[in-house]
């Protein structure tokens, strides 16, 4: 079960809707979504976009890597990550 | 919204076109007759610091953002007639510097940042093959690991600064089976054995350019030389074009400036049925359109600049400058050439060779039809992804 308002839940529909336009309607947390082309050079730029747009976090270009967008699970991973960075920091501040 | 250069920037400005006025263009009739590049103006800009201006003090470069790389450049394209120098400085700056710079590692920045920086070193990228041009990502070229090392086989075309460059960044498959998702970047030394320049390709414009076919033929690498990841060649190439694909085309404003304002001139000195030609509206007219495209160019551009210079990506803002100004620069070359009446068709006259320069910025960092692919694709619409195994069995 997917919670609603969790960073799973925020991301699916943006992925869904590229799986969709390429033909596929059907995506686990593993799925390799470069490989099977549903995020291709492009959309990992519009994911970029999508992601930083969402959560409001800034994405550096080197951490545009395969490992960060390879499935939906890393995905939530990274962006876990980047809030919890971020929560830090205003904590510090 | 800020529409205003800073002080700093606009005494760099003039403090490049003087420089770029002054020194860069010799002989550049008969350069760009014989393909001629010019090492001596390579070196001076580099010893001013063109090369290095957005890559951080500490590998030697100026630390430039953005925008004030991009206030940089234009004053080159402005003060340097040397469309050729200027797009080579280009080609190794987001092609070899910025990929190294974001994906390589210190050790690697370390060995090729100072060099390339200090221009004692050239570098370029190769992605295209004769089968494999916009659509980038089938590329045919193949690496394999074995043991410390992976070995390239390939062929690549249309190679800017191919036979000066002592640093190759190479795009091959590491995994075909993945599609795109296989391919991989590394950084080529050009002593290594198996690479050669295979052919001197001869072109339109940007003559004074060196442009090759290179040949790989069990290129051994060792693994250090991998740039970013396995598998990691897609987004580094996408990101050294997002930078290449503004920073270009800022070269080509100052190019846009200068054929106005020489433009503007000859209007105003040539003399037609008793009057100056400029007084003509068809010549007034025209050389309001030139202001107009150079303007609204230079707002598309700017608005890229400015979101990377707030680390901001610019895909799509980058796509649209790109397709934008390519266009603008061609219509000014015209334009230009056109006020100049049949003077602007001889070489003399140094337009006809603006035009010839202009019209490969609708090729090069992706034609203008797969910029107008990658804007559509922030609308949803794309089609078929290439190179994505899956697609291509059903296909
Ligand atoms: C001056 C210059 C310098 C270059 N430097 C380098 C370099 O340093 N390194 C490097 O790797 N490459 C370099 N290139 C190669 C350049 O990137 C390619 O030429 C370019 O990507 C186009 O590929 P192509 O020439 O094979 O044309 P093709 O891809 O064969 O295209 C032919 C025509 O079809 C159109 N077309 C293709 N696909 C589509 C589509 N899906 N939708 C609509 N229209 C489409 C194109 O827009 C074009 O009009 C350079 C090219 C030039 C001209």
């Amino acid at each position: 079960m997917t919670e609603p308002g969790s960073i799973k839940a925020q991301l699916m529909p943006f992925v869904m809707e590229n799986a969709q336009s390429k033909g596929i309607n059907q995506v686990s947390d593993d799925d390799s979504l470069t490989a099977s082309g549903i995020i291709d050079s492009l959309g990992v730029f519009r994911l970029v976009s999508f992601l930083e747009e969402t959560f409001a976090v800034r994405i550096g270009d080197e951490e545009i890597v395969n490992d960060n967008f390879e499935s939906v699970r890393t995905i939530e991973k990274f962006v876990a990550a980047k809030l919890a960075a971020k929560g830090e920091k205003a904590a510090t501040r | 919204m800020d529409f205003a250069w800073s002080e700093e920037q606009q005494a760099f400005r003039r403090e490049v076109i003087r420089f770029a006025q002054q020194e860069l263009n010799e002989n550049l009739i008969e350069r760009d007759l014989h393909e001629e590049f010019s090492w001596d103006a390579w070196r001076k800009c580099a010893k001013f610091g063109i090369q290095g201006l957005p890559i951080p003090q500490e590998y030697g470069g100026g630390d430039a953002d953005m925008l004030t790389t991009v206030c940089g450049l234009e004053a080159l394209g402005y003060g340097c007639r040397d469309n050729g120098l200027i797009f080579s400085i280009n080609a190794h700056m987001w092609t070899s510097e910025i990929p190294i710079l974001k994906f390589g590692t210190e050790a690697q920045k370390k060995k090729y940042l100072p060099k390339l920086v200090s221009g004692e070193w050239v570098g370029l990228h190769a992605m295209t093959e004769p089968m494999s041009g916009s659509d980038a990502f089938s590329l045919l070229s193949r690496a394999e690991r074995k043991g410390d090392r992976y070995v390239i086989n390939g062929s690549k075309t249309f190679i800017t600064n191919a036979q000066n460059a002592e640093v190759i960044i190479v795009f091959a498959n590491l995994d075909p089976e993945k599609g795109a998702a296989g391919i991989t970047a590394f950084i080529l030394d050009k002593d290594t054995p198996g690479f050669t320049i295979s052919k001197k390709l001869h072109k339109m414009g940007l003559r004074t350019s060196p442009m090759a076919e290179l040949s790989f033929v069990d290129c051994e690498v060792p693994v250090e030389n991998l740039l970013g990841k396995e598998g990691g060649g897609q987004t580094i190439f996408t990101v050294s074009m997002e930078w290449e694909r503004i920073c270009i085309m800022a070269s080509h404003l100052g190019a846009m400036q200068r054929m106005l304002e020489t433009s503007v001139k000859y209007a105003k000195e040539r003399r037609q049925f008793g009057q100056a030609i400029g007084n003509f509206p068809p010549i007034s007219t025209k050389i309001a359109d030139m202001d107009i495209r150079l303007e609204t160019a230079r707002l598309v551009l700017y608005k890229a600049a400015w979101l990377k210079s707030q680390g901001k990506h610019a895909l799509r803002e980058g796509s649209i400058a790109k397709a934008y100004v390519a266009d603008a620069c061609i219509q000014q070359a015209l334009d230009a050439i056109q006020i100049h009446g049949g003077y602007g068709y001889m070489t003399e006259y140094q337009i006809e060779r603006e035009l010839r320069d202009a019209i490969s910025g609708k090729i090069y960092s992706g034609t203008t039809e797969i910029q107008k692919k990658i804007i559509a694709g922030f609308h949803g619409l794309s089609d078929v992804p290439s190179a994505a195994p899956a697609r291509r069995e059903q296909g």
